[in-house]
């Protein structure tokens, strides 16, 4: 309990007194209300938000739009992934393109491809799902390629047909690897999401933020970022456990 | 390699069946223009317009916030993996801002800093910070207990600890977490520039598309990828040089 209490207390002080600070800060006229409203204003806000639901609407389109992008990219991904690995042909037909394509930062696709698709939901699950594309895909292929080739020869002298090795050997074999390309894309496609509200919006958590700031409703602007940092590290949990849970035996062999 | 020439035979035809889908008519759109028309607008920008300009505000913008970001992440890094106690008081915080992803600071910052440069080489320092601290702090804090003992046995000083074991040992994560921050904080300069500001490819990109110049616009997309693949490029080539002697395990 002692010790626990040591871990923890320091950083609880330091995070309490910045807040207090914050807090004075703004009571005593030094930071002007207009730029930073004090904690416990913007906790208000949050509480009402909250209170009154009005959280649920903006919160659900948001996370709707990540999910559907991150389905849809995440999965294609491992599967072009997984053949590119698998077919020395595949690999050389998509390889240039894949590195001609993958440098591009994702945001700068968001014009484009709003003048193809409008400013709607289209438009930003292709953004989300082609910002989780790329890293999902480089590590599908890095981990597919990096199986080793004794589990695939077994399986071949067992006479497993190649759809089945694919789904059973390579896939599981290289799952820590795209667990890894997950775990980055979740934050890029995060990103792309309130970017594309941001500059193409009329919902969501991105849109708010900036509409709140142009209208100058700054407490509610700080209320809304508050809102997506939650949902920022409550996805990083989430993913986590579900690392955990998919890849236990991988933990189990690391520590041995 | 046969593998490879049949890639690059795929983008030549895409490339051509753009250009010829353009060309004949097949599709008929001011959103569709021909390659070649792009690369027309590419040139002419570049030796008329103010193109070169434009890329040089994105650039020097760029740099200043990477190099701030990574000097700070790398220096926070060390002082949390040395001092634990630092770690105990302020990791808390960083946990907490971290998950904010870095285009939704942007506005608040807008509100403190205004719309130009200042703003903009904040929230790219920002970016490029929290990769680069993470990675430190994970890197100097992992290494291998036996050197330090071993240096310990010897009587090693510890600025020579610092110097011979921890720091050559910490360089590879640090430039791992440069590598990842490079391509995140040129999303968020871009980002930067499009939300806010009157200079840059990314208001470029954004205006281009609002005036239906879709030409213009792709070039300016030719203009960003090319940068992103070759500061790619240059990091891959410096960060051989620096770390040689490393091979990541396979």
């Amino acid at each position: 309990m002692r010790r626990w209490l040591a871990q923890v207390a320091p950083g609880a002080i330091v995070l309490a007194l910045l807040l207090l600070g914050i807090q004075e800060a703004v009571d005593i006229g030094l930071v002007k209300r207009s730029l930073m409203p004090a904690p416990t204003d913007i906790g208000r806000v949050l509480w009402e938000l909250f209170i009154d639901g009005q959280v649920a609407g903006p919160l659900a389109e948001t996370l709707a739009r990540l999910g559907i992008g991150f389905a849809v990219g995440a999965s294609l991904a491992v599967m072009m992934g997984l053949a590119m690995a698998y077919w020395p042909a595949v690999y050389g037909l998509f390889e240039p393109l894949v590195e001609l394509l993958r440098p591009i930062p994702k945001a700068a696709l968001v014009p484009p491809l709003v003048l193809f698709l409008g400013v709607g939901d289209a438009m930003k699950i292709t953004s989300i799902a082609l910002a989780v594309f790329f890293p999902v895909l480089i590590n599908t292929v890095q981990g597919a390629r990096g199986v080793d080739p004794v589990l695939i020869d077994t399986a071949r002298t067992l006479g497993v047909r190649p759809l089945r090795l694919l789904r059973q050997v390579i896939l599981p074999a290289s799952a820590p690897f795209i667990f890894a390309g997950i775990r980055l894309s979740i934050a890029l496609g995060l990103i792309l999401a309130v970017i594309s509200e941001m500059i193409a919006g009329t919902g969501g958590l991105g849109f708010l933020i900036i509409d709140m700031q142009r209208a100058f409703r700054v407490r509610q602007m700080y209320a809304w970022i508050v809102i997506l940092a939650v949902v920022g590290y409550l996805l990083n949990l989430l993913f986590l456990a579900a690392e955990r849970r998919f890849l236990f035996w991988y933990r189990a062999t690391e520590r041995t | 390699m046969l593998g490879r020439r049949s890639g690059l035979l795929l983008i030549a035809v895409l490339l051509l069946s753009w250009e010829m889908s353009a060309r004949t008519g097949l599709i008929t759109s001011e959103n569709w223009p021909p390659v070649s028309a792009i690369l027309a607008g590419l040139i002419h920008e570049t030796l008329y317009g103010d193109l070169v300009q434009v890329i040089g505000a994105t650039l020097s913008r760029f740099a200043l916030g990477y190099l701030i970001g990574i000097c700070a992440g790398t220096i926070v890094g060390f002082a949390f993996a040395l001092v634990p106690f630092l770690r105990r008081m302020f990791e808390p915080i960083i946990e907490l801002l971290r998950p904010i992803p870095a285009p939704a600071l942007i506005p608040p910052l807008v509100l403190f800093l205004g719309v130009d440069d200042l703003m903009k080489v904040t929230i790219i320092a920002v970016t490029a910070f929290f990769p680069v601290a993470i990675n430190t702090m994970q890197g100097a804090s992992g290494v291998e207990p036996v050197y330090l003992a071993v240096a310990s046995t010897l009587q090693t000083g510890p600025a020579r600890v610092l110097m011979k074991i921890i720091l050559p040992n910490t360089l590879p994560y640090v430039l791992a977490g440069m590598r990842i921050s490079l391509a995140l904080a040129l999303v968020v300069t871009i980002v930067s520039e499009m939300i806010a500001g009157a200079s840059g490819v990314g208001y470029y990109l954004i205006l281009m598309q609002y005036a239906a110049r879709s030409a213009d616009m792709y070039a300016a997309l030719f203009v960003i990828a090319a940068l992103g693949y070759a500061l790619n490029a240059v990091f891959l080539v410096a960060e051989k040089r620096l770390i040689f002697w490393y091979a990541p395990e396979p």
